[in-house]
C-alpha cells in the first residue's frame, strides 16, 4: 500500500535511449519519467515496442541510458562503473523472465541457488537456501526435478523463487504469465503479490497481459518511448478479490 | 559456479557426446599420426636395434645413418680393435644386390654381411634353426624386411631354372628352406628365414657371413660398411666413441647418438618422411579444427544461459573461469578417451597387420598439449561473444 511515508525506490527522469546513429537513429525512450515505491508492485503496459523493455534494461543497470537520471535503490545507475553494475544486479535485482530462462541441466534447487553462488556464497549453504525458497513458493517437494519434468507454471515458480532467493530488493518481471496458461498466470501472480505484501520488495512487471493487471497497486501506460498515464489499481485490485 | 559449469557442459547429452568424440577424434588423429611417424622412424633405425649389444659403430667419416653408406678399408677393423678400451669389434657390411629367383623374377635385396666368426649381427630363425647354419659357404637367411610376398618361389619343381626361359606366371609359395637364388651368377641357398624389425623403407634382407659378401659380390678393396664395437668394462660407451674416433679418424659414435642421427638423417634427405609430415599436418589440421569449432559451437550455443548469468551478476572473470573449466574437461576426457582407442587399435593394427605404430612417451603427450592448446584457444576465441554479449538479450523480444 503506497502512501505519504513510502519511500521511493526507483526515480528514473527525462530518460532518452536512441539506438543507431544518423538516418537509422531509432528513439526507443523519449524522455521517461516514473517512479516506483517500495513494496510496490508497478505493471507497466503498452504496445509492442514502445520501450518497455529498454527501460527495464536501463532500471537494471543492463543498458546505459543516453541522458536523464536514474535512480534505483539510491543508486544513481548511470554513474556506476561497469563493475559496479555488476555488484549491484548481483546483490539488490532479481529476474523474471518470460521464457522461465532455467538452465535445462540444472534441478529446480540447483536453478534457485544460482544468484547465490555467483555471490560465492558456499554450494551447501547455497542449496539450503534455494530448498527453504522453493518451499516458500510451493515446491518443496520438487527440488530434484529438472525444468523439463515442470509444467509452465511451476517453472515459472522456480523463476521467481530463483528471483527472490538473494533477497533483491527491486525484482523485474518481463512478461511473467504470457507463456502461462490463466489459471497458473494467476497463481504466479499470486505469488508475486505475495511478495510484494510480505516483504517489502519493489516489483516492476511488464506484461501485455490485461487479466493480471488487477494485481497490480499501480499501472503506467507506455507508449511511443514515454511514460503517458499512471493509475492507482486498487480499486480493481479489491473488486477481483 | 564451477560445477555448475560442469553440469551445463554434461547437460545436454547429445552435444556433450558430440563435444567428447570431436575432442577423442582429434587426440586420437594427432597420437596416432605421430606414433605412426615413430613408427617409421623406429623401423628406419631398424639395423642399429637389432644390434643392441654393440655399444659404439665406427663408420666412415662421411656417414650419418644406415641408410647411405659408403663403405671402409677392411685395414679399419685392426685399427679400432687396437684402440684402448676396446673389448671386441666385428665387421659388418651392407650392399644393394639383386637375386633372381628360381623362375626368373628378380628382386632388389639389402644384403647384410655378418662377423664370421661370432656371426653379431645375424637374426633369429623363424623355423628355430640356429644362425650358425650360415657357416655353409653361400648359405643366406631371407627376411621380408617389412615387405609382404616378394619372396616367392615356383611351386612346382619344373618352373625352377627351367631351361625354356622365365616361368614368370607360374604358382608361387614362400621361399624356405633348401630353396636356391641367384646372386652375381653364383647360386646362393636358403638356410632359413627371419622376421626381423620391418625396414623404412621396406626391402627385403639378405642374411650372410662377411665371407660370403666377399665371395658374392664383385671384387672390391672396400667392403667393410660397420664396425660394431664392444666397450670393456669401465669404459662408458661415450668415451669410447670419442677415443675410436680420435685414434682412426673415424666416425664412431654410440648406439642411442646414432639412432638420433640416423632419424635426424631421415627427416632432413628423405622426401617420404616429408610427404608424411604434410599428410599428418593436414589430419591434424582438420582434427584441429573440428575441435576447435565443436567447442566454439558449444559456447555459442549456450549463449542465452550465460546472458542469464550475466544479468544476474556474473562478472566476466566468473564467465571466463565458467568456459575454461568447459574446455579444460572436455579436453582431457576427450583426450583420454582418444588416446586410449589410439593405443588400443594402434597396437591391434601392429600385431594384425604389422603397421609401423610405435606409442612412445612423448606422442601422446603431443596429443595433449596439442588438444589442450587448441580446447583453451577455441574457449578464449568463444569467450568474446559471450563477454561481448548484451546481458539484456534474456528479456523478451531482444
Amino acid at each position: 500500500m503506497i502512501n505519504k511515508q513510502t519511500k521511493i525506490a526507483v526515480q528514473c527522469r527525462s530518460i532518452v535511449k536512441t539506438y543507431g546513429s544518423g538516418a537509422s537513429e531509432v528513439f526507443a525512450l523519449r524522455g521517461v519519467d516514473l517512479d516506483l515505491y517500495e513494496g510496490e508492485l508497478l505493471m507497466l503496459v503498452g504496445p509492442s515496442g514502445c520501450g518497455k523493455t529498454t527501460f527495464i534494461s536501463i532500471v537494471t543497470a543492463l543498458l546505459k541510458a543516453d541522458s536523464g537520471v536514474c535512480e534505483v535503490l539510491g543508486q544513481d545507475i548511470n554513474a556506476l562503473t561497469l563493475e559496479q553494475k555488476v555488484l549491484f544486479r548481483r546483490q539488490s535485482i532479481g529476474f523474471v523472465f518470460q521464457a522461465f530462462n532455467l538452465l535445462p541441466a540444472l534441478t529446480a534447487q540447483e536453478n534457485v541457488a544460482v544468484p547465490l553462488l555467483i555471490q560465492g556464497r558456499n554450494r551447501k549453504a547455497a542449496m539450503h537456501e534455494a530448498k527453504a525458497v522453493l518451499d516458500s513458493v510451493g515446491l518443496g517437494e520438487r527440488i530434484g526435478a529438472l525444468p523439463s519434468e515442470l509444467s509452465g507454471g511451476q517453472q515459472q515458480r522456480v523463476a521467481i523463487a530463483r528471483a527472490l532467493v538473494h533477497r533483491p530488493k527491486l525484482i523485474v518481471c518481463d512478461e511473467p504469465t504470457s507463456s502461462l496458461d490463466h489459471k497458473s498466470g494467476q497463481m504466479v501472480m499470486q505469488l508475486l503479490r505475495h511478495i510484494a505484501d510480505q516483504s517489502n520488495t519493489t516489483l516492476l512487471v511488464v506484461t501485455h497481459d490485461n487479466r493480471i493487471y488487477h494485481f497490480g497497486d499501480r499501472m503506467a501506460h507506455m507508449d511511443d518511448g514515454r511514460i503517458i498515464k499512471t493509475e492507482m489499481i486498487q480499486e480493481k485490485k479489491e473488486t477481483s478479490e | 559456479m564451477y560445477q555448475i559449469a560442469i553440469k551445463m557442459l554434461m547437460g545436454d547429452r547429445a552435444k556433450y557426446v558430440g563435444l567428447l568424440l570431436g575432442i577423442a577424434f582429434t587426440a586420437f588423429l594427432v597420437t596416432f599420426a605421430l606414433s605412426y611417424f615413430a613408427g617409421f622412424m623406429t623401423r628406419g633405425f631398424a639395423l642399429i636395434s637389432e644390434n643392441s649389444s654393440a655399444d659404439v659403430w665406427v663408420m666412415d667419416p662421411a656417414v650419418s645413418s644406415t641408410e647411405m653408406t659408403i663403405n671402409m678399408p677392411s685395414s679399419a677393423l685392426g685399427r679400432i680393435r687396437s684402440v684402448k678400451g676396446v673389448n671386441y669389434a666385428v665387421p659388418m657390411s651392407l650392399s644393394d644386390i639383386t637375386a633372381r629367383f628360381p623362375n626368373g623374377h628378380f628382386q632388389t635385396f639389402q644384403m647384410i654381411g655378418v662377423d664370421d666368426a661370432t656371426l653379431a649381427g645375424a637374426p633369429v630363425l623363424t623355423d628355430g634353426r640356429l644362425p650358425e647354419v650360415l657357416h655353409t659357404p653361400y648359405s643366406v637367411i631371407v627376411d621380408p624386411g617389412g615387405t609382404s610376398d616378394k619372396l616367392q618361389t615356383p611351386k612346382a619343381p619344373r618352373d625352377q631354372w627351367p631351361f625354356d626361359g622365365a616361368h614368370l606366371d607360374v604358382p608361387t609359395r614362400g621361399l624356405a628352406f633348401g630353396d636356391e637364388l641367384l646372386v652375381n651368377d653364383h647360386r646362393v641357398i636358403v638356410a632359413g628365414r627371419s622376421q626381423t624389425i620391418p625396414r623404412f623403407p621396406p626391402r627385403p634382407l639378405l642374411y650372410t657371413t662377411f665371407s660370403n659378401t666377399m665371395r658374392l659380390l664383385p671384387s672390391e678393396s672396400r667392403r667393410l660398411t660397420f664396425v660394431l664395437a664392444k666397450a670393456q668394462k669401465g669404459i662408458s660407451p661415450h668415451q669410447l666413441a670419442k677415443r675410436i674416433q680420435q685414434q682412426t679418424g673415424l666416425r664412431a659414435r654410440t648406439t642411442a647418438d646414432f639412432k638420433e642421427e640416423t632419424v635426424r638423417w631421415y627427416l632432413i634427405n628423405s622426401e617420404d618422411v616429408g610427404d608424411m609430415a604434410a599428410m599428418l599436418i593436414l589430419a591434424m589440421t582438420v582434427g584441429f579444427g573440428v575441435t576447435g569449432v565443436m567447442l566454439y559451437m558449444f559456447t555459442y550455443e549456450n549463449l542465452k544461459q550465460y546472458a542469464v548469468f550475466k544479468a544476474m551478476g556474473a562478472s566476466a572473470s566468473m564467465l571466463m573461469g565458467m568456459i575454461f573449466i568447459q574446455a579444460s574437461v572436455s579436453a582431457f576426457l576427450g583426450t583420454g578417451l582418444g588416446i586410449g582407442a589410439c593405443a588400443i587399435i594402434g597396437e591391434s593394427v601392429r600385431m594384425t597387420l604389422d603397421y609401423p605404430f610405435r606409442m612412445m612417451w612423448f606422442t601422446p603427450l603431443f596429443g595433449v598439449l596439442g588438444v589442450l592448446i587448441v580446447s583453451l584457444s577455441a574457449a578464449a576465441i568463444s569467450a568474446r561473444p559471450v563477454l561481448k554479449l548484451e546481458p539484456g538479450a534474456v528479456f523478451s523480444g531482444r
